[in-house]
């Protein structure tokens, strides 16, 4: 292939955002040059397996990619693997990898996520895992083959659906985190609790509030004294503490960021011609009048959907509702709407055998829910919460808290 | 199976589905779906295809069904994965109503 390419349409990051905006693209222009840039060596592949039944052997690489090469061919859409984009001139409409140098008419951004890293003291940094793409997933695949005893440092989504993961795998997992509670804020602390329990129950050992305070190296792997006064050994490190929007390429640029990419609700970022979706956009949502940025499955398809129809040019505002899951054993943790901005909750149903979900509630409205059940026992209430935040519907607490009332009553009013 | 060896079962009675509904109907160790929608009632597989959970927590939405667990997507009528996560389709079944009971064909 020639070094100097031009392309109508560039998408920049080849995951699951480029996956839903090529094919949108598609759809609604036959005709321009259009092609994704990814630093990776696959197709847009699905993400929430890496973590889940990837690990745990029950599908392989093929069986969660979002389409496979005949779709791309078909609709003639180039992509350039194995190409990490390292200088962007937005003035001149290139971007340049080690060997190439391509222009564009219209760019889509869609960088993705990185993963926040951690320095650790007397620890070899082949040792340390962390968790984003598929040649990850792989490699920690093949360390849990090996190892025994394995030390989790972060008891966010990702951390504990791997912490799930190597426990079925029949591994020693011990779990810190450094808040007095799993998943952050956002989760209110019953639910956190009872997955708590579930990791417990199984074997994990959970150690909240809790702190590294030395590492050691031993013979096969490390030792590792911690705040709560426990000693733990463990041959494999993996960190999950987070993720950040990837925009280090922009840094001396002039487009706009804050948290990530600033766009309004069509994708439009602060220079022309260039669009942003995904985990990398802090965007306008219209219904919360303010910007948010937000790391889930859903979002990025229904954004880069979104992002596809705006750089065609069919003006597409975008207003979905928020809404990501994690599973982890038997257990399936659903959020929806805002969690982080209400005046008071409404609980439903006890346990996760029932399925428990917090209503948050802000006006007399749903603005928000959080649900955590057996299989997909939560799954229609949460759905139907979000659909009842979009319509603004008021609620009565009566009604939303008795686990037999049927939510969807409330939309047909 | 062969077409000859099918047979009607009855799952229920009409007024036990309310319209843009479905109910779980469980048979000699399989699960179906029995859907209640403007066009009438239709059947497939209750469990969907992508991690073995049951549809009947799932949401009804004009012809299609959305699955509890991810938001994966059937259309009823033909049980076409309508796309990510859902990649493989639900089997359909043939359903008949008579004197409101509703019968599938299994
Ligand atoms: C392990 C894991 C488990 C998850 N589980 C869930 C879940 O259970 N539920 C849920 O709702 N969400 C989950 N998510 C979140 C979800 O997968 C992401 O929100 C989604 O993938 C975001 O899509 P995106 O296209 O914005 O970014 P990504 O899919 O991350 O794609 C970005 C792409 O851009 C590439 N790239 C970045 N910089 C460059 C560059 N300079 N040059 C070339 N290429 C570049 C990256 O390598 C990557 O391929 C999970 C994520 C991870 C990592
Ligand atoms: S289990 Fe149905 S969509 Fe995943």
């Amino acid at each position: 292939m020639e070094n100097n390419i031009n392309y109508n349409i560039i998408i920049l990051g080849g995951g699951q955002v480029a996956a839903h905006a090529a094919t949108t693209i598609r759809q609604e222009d036959e005709s321009s040059s259009l092609a994704i840039i990814t630093n990776e060596n696959y197709l847009p592949y699905e993400r929430p397996p890496l973590s889940k039944s990837f690990l745990l052997n029950k599908v392989k690489e093929s069986d969660f990619l979002f389409y496979n090469e005949d779709h791309y061919k078909k609709l003639n859409i180039d992509i350039l693997k194995n190409e990490e984009v390292i200088n962007i001139d937005f003035e001149k409409k290139l971007l340049e990898s080690k060997n190439k140098k391509i222009t564009y008419t219209k760019l889509l951004i869609a960088t993705g996520c990185k993963n926040r890293t951690l320095d650790l003291e007397n620890v070899n940094s082949d040792d340390v895992y962390y968790l984003r793409d598929i040649n990850e997933s792989i490699q920690i695949k093949n360390k849990l083959d090996l190892a025994k005893n394995i030390l989790i440092i972060g008891g966010g989504f990702i951390g504990l659906e791997i912490a799930s993961s190597a426990n079925q795998l029949g591994k020693n997992v011990d779990v810190i985190e450094l808040a007095d509670s799993l998943m952050g804020r956002i989760v209110p602390k019953e639910i956190a609790t009872i997955v708590k329990n579930k990791h417990q129950k199984n074997g994990v050992n959970v150690h909240l509030n809790t702190e590294i305070i030395s590492i050691t190296k031993i013979d096969d792997g490390y030792e590792i004294n911690l705040s709560d006064n426990s000693v733990v050994k463990c041959d494999m490190i993996i960190v999950g503490i987070g993720a950040m929007p990837s925009v280090d390429i922009f840094k001396d640029s002039p487009l706009k960021i804050d948290n990530g990419i600033l766009t309004d609700q069509n994708n439009k970022t602060s220079i022309e011609n260039v669009f942003a979706a995904g985990d990398v956009a802090n965007f306008f949502h219209p219904l919360y009048e303010e910007n948010i940025r937000l790391e889930s499955w859903k979002h990025a398809q229904n954004h880069g959907v979104a992002a596809g129809k705006n750089i065609t040019g069919i003006k597409t505002e975008y207003k979905e509702i928020p809404w990501m899951w994690s599973d982890q054993y038997d257990l399936n943790l659903q959020l929806t709407g805002r969690c982080d901005q209400y005046d008071s909750f409404i609980k439903r149903g006890k346990d996760e055998n029932e399925g428990i979900i917090y209503f948050f509630i802000k006006n007399n409205k749903i603005v928000g829910a959080c649900g955590l059940g057996i299989g997909g026992k939560i799954g229609k209430d949460i759905r139907l919460a979000g659909m009842l935040s979009e319509r603004k519907v008021e609620i009565e607490e009566d009604f939303l808290s008795d686990p037999s009332s049927k939510l969807n009553k409330l939309l047909k009013k | 199976m062969n077409s000859e060896n099918k047979q009607w079962i009855e799952v229920g009675t009409t007024d036990q589905i309310d319209m843009e509904d479905l109910i779980r109907f469980d048979h000699e160790g399989k699960t179906y779906a029995i859907y209640h929608i403007e066009d009438g009632f239709y059947a497939t597989d209750g469990i969907c295809t992508h991690e073995a959970v049951h549809l009947e927590e799932g949401i009804v939405m004009d012809d299609e069904i959305e699955c509890p667990m991810h938001q994966g997507i059937f259309n009823i009528k033909t049980g076409k994965a309508m796309g990510p996560p859902v990649c493989i389709d639900l089997k359909t079944y043939q359903v008949k109503v008579e004197e409101n009971k509703i019968y599938i064909e299994i």
